[in-house]
């Protein structure tokens, strides 16, 4: 199973293929392979399948006004993002960015008059599409660099001189991407695993079919786990001593009939001290490494929430599933939107949904 | 003013259906024969409303009978908007007897006292409630039609059920029913929801209860054939039991349809596992809210399939016990407390 060689023919837009008759010693490791247990059967994923991280590091707020465009911060924190899974993007050119953006700005225009990008109340007649480069969300080498992609319009019977609006907007990102796995992959194959998008449905529709056929990549969508709302409960209540997250909510729903949802709202102090007693209690053997987290503490957090939920009510909150997960840091649903509130908090959020881009994607 | 009756009347086109328009313009009866006639009901909505204003404009009809109109409308679908219920408190001797009439009269009077700039409108119901209809206005203007406060009372009962209440309106208001109604004061009764006859029936018992007995009643005709004769008889009688307890917590058949039930919690953190916790001084607060369409109907499939343990905690029960859907719950009263909060406007 070599996926990587019919890629390589396929690819018409350097004219020269590409042989990637791979030889026995460079199969690119798949993910999993990567991280699991070695095993050279590994031919099935799912038995080498590796959970999310056990542990990860707390996470810094970290002052991202000096290192990332204003604007481009200013985008990321102020609306909700659907998010997507992608696939390695083969030759993809951070410097050819200019040229992507006209290349999909003609492809938006031709998907609408072949009739297959329509919305009927929007009429727009023009496209202006950009794609920039957004420096300094990603600190390790490995990490390909942040995209951010917007595509501006105008409604059809606007006035001249009106400036064109933003409609869509959408990034591709890799935040403290596993290193292994960076590095596995073969030279021409950029990875830029979580994909954001907010907007009109069609147009998305139309971004993702570009990309996937100009450079061969699959898109998925990205649902959150419950293992990584209950991090985003943990990580993002660790934070309060350093930005009020003003309230911890959890959203549940029971099946019921008809269906039960419960609302669950912690006070943030209470919140922070039982989460300190959960960490003391768990790492009171080792104290060198007090920065990193492990999953135990966090299902002892929620554990600790449910039961005692479960001693007023007498409802276990584990018979339901876990929707959403909300702060004053940010808000995370488990149909996959994401909302970063805090431009502090922005790369522990990232390097969290990298994670799960990764783990999700089929190759 | 004139531009007002002009929206009056667009908002009351748009909001009621084409279907109850005709039966509810009979019911005003302000229309002549042949306007009746002449209304054509299959036409647009648009269409429909410069009709009637040309029709309200033949008839020199004002902003009051529009108000009525409104009225008319808002009895026949009372499960619309949010109601808020009170309790009067204290009644005096003589407050059963206290009867329309002389309610009427003795609202209209104080209320009037109080405020200068209102419009009140009273009326009954078929089912013995009084609806009724109050459009405030200030010192500086006229009583603001398109944002009317309505008040149900059901006489001889302490329950009054307020929808659209402002912070201007509500003191007053309280002071007028209490004298009207012969009682000494009215508090919050912490019930609120979508449904006017939902909340009655809730308040005033009237759906199916299950009374408990000592002797369970003969198990009811199974009408899905048993799947596996094991299973049914390890789990049968657990099920059965389960069951009769969330009947029993909850009513049988039909629930009135609520929609939230709030509790503040603020008691302590009480978990053997988790020393750090147990000893702290101050109390764990949160807010625990559950929703659904129909809550109490959750609720009681909740129990019966297990999720909420049997015999169902006395916080979730006392909704339709207590007939109460905000709840504070502190360390030192055995159940939910009693104490009110400040009104949602």
């Amino acid at each position: 199973m070599d996926p990587l060689s019919e890629s390589g023919m396929r690819t018409p837009h350097n004219g020269a293929v590409v042989q990637r008759r791979s030889k026995t010693r460079s199969y690119r490791q798949s993910y999993r392979s990567c991280l699991g247990t070695a095993s050279r059967l590994g031919v099935t994923p799912a038995l080498t399948a590796r959970r999310l991280n056990a542990s990860r590091r707390a996470a810094k707020p970290q002052n991202l006004a000096d290192k990332v465009n204003p604007e481009h911060l200013a985008l990321l924190v102020k609306a909700e993002w659907q998010l997507s899974y992608v696939t390695p993007l083969y030759q993809f050119r951070h410097t050819q960015l200019r040229s992507y953006s006209r290349q999909l700005a003609a492809f938006i225009v031709a998907e609408k008059q072949q009739g297959l990008a329509v919305e009927v109340s929007e009429l727009h007649n023009s496209y202006r599409v950009s794609l920039s480069v957004v420096q300094g969300l990603t600190e390790s080498e490995d990490d390909a660099e942040t995209v951010l992609i917007q595509i501006h319009s105008k409604p059809m019977f606007a006035r001249q001189d009106e400036p064109q609006r933003s409609v869509w907007s959408g990034w591709l990102t890799c935040v403290h991407g596993s290193p292994e796995y960076l590095r596995s992959l073969p030279k021409d194959f950029t990875c830029l695993p979580l994909f954001g998008s907010r907007g009109p449905e069609y147009l998305s529709r139309v971004v993702k079919s570009w990309f996937q056929k100009t450079f061969d990549c699959c898109f998925g969508s990205l649902e959150i786990n419950h293992t990584s709302l209950q991090w985003f409960a943990a990580l993002w209540t660790d934070c309060h001593s350093q930005s009020h997250i003003q309230h911890l909510r959890m959203l549940w729903t029971i099946p019921a009939a008809p269906p039960l949802q419960i609302t669950y709202t912690v006070d943030p102090q209470d919140a922070w001290d039982l989460w300190n007693s959960v960490r003391k209690e768990a790492t009171a053997a080792v104290t060198e490494d007090a920065a990193s987290i492990d999953l135990e503490e966090v299902t002892g957090f929620l554990q600790a929430l449910k039961s005692h939920f479960y001693r007023h009510f007498r409802l276990d909150l584990s018979a339901g599933t876990l929707q959403q997960v909300s702060t004053a840091l940010g808000s995370a649903k488990s149909s996959g939107r994401i909302k970063m509130s805090n431009s502090r908090h922005v790369i522990a959020t990232l390097t969290l949904l990298t994670e799960c881009a990764l783990l999700r994607m089929p190759i | 003013m004139y531009d007002t009756s002009k929206l009056l009347l667009q908002r009351l086109v748009r909001r009621i259906p084409t279907q109850m328009l005709k039966a509810t313009l009979d019911k005003w009866g302000r229309l002549t024969v042949e306007q009746r006639q002449a209304m054509d009901f299959t036409q647009s909505k648009w269409a429909l409303t410069q009709k009637l204003l040309s029709v309200c404009e033949e008839n020199k009809l004002t902003l009051t009978h529009l108000a009525e109109l409104e009225m008319i409308h808002a009895m026949e679908n009372p499960n619309q908007g949010m109601w808020y219920t009170f309790q009067l408190l204290e009644p005096e001797n003589d407050a059963q007897s206290v009867e329309l009439t002389q309610f009427k009269q003795q609202f209209k009077c104080h209320l009037s006292e109080l405020l200068r700039q209102m419009s009140v409108k009273i009326k009954k119901h078929t089912d013995e409630a009084v609806w009724i209809r109050i459009a405030l206005g200030s010192s500086f203007s006229k009583p603001n039609h398109l944002k009317p406060t309505y008040v149900v009372h059901y006489l001889q009962t302490p329950y009054v059920f307020v929808r659209n209440l402002t912070s201007k309106l509500k003191p007053l208001l309280s002071q007028a029913l209490t004298l009207a109604t012969r009682h000494q004061g009215v508090k919050e009764a912490n019930l609120s929801g979508r449904n006017l006859t939902s909340i009655r029936d809730l308040l005033m018992r009237q759906y199916q209860q299950v009374f408990p007995t000592k002797y369970h009643s003969p198990p009811e005709e199974e009408d899905q054939p048993v799947l596996n004769q094991h299973i049914e008889k390890e789990q049968g009688g657990v099920a059965a039991h389960r069951r009769h307890m969330a009947h029993q917590a909850f009513g049988d058949g039909m629930l009135p349809q609520l929609q939230s039930a709030v509790y503040m919690l603020d008691t302590k953190f009480r978990d053997p596992n988790n020393r750090t916790m147990t000893e702290r001084e101050e109390t764990f607060k949160c807010v625990v809210k559950f929703s659904s369409i129909n809550l109490l109907e959750s609720l009681r499939s909740c129990a019966s399939s297990g999720i909420a343990s049997a015999p169902v905690t006395p916080l979730l029960s006392s909704i339709p016990l207590k007939g109460r859907n905000y709840f504070v719950v502190t360390d030192n009263t055995p159940g939910p407390s009693s104490q009110g909060h400040q009104t949602q406007n």
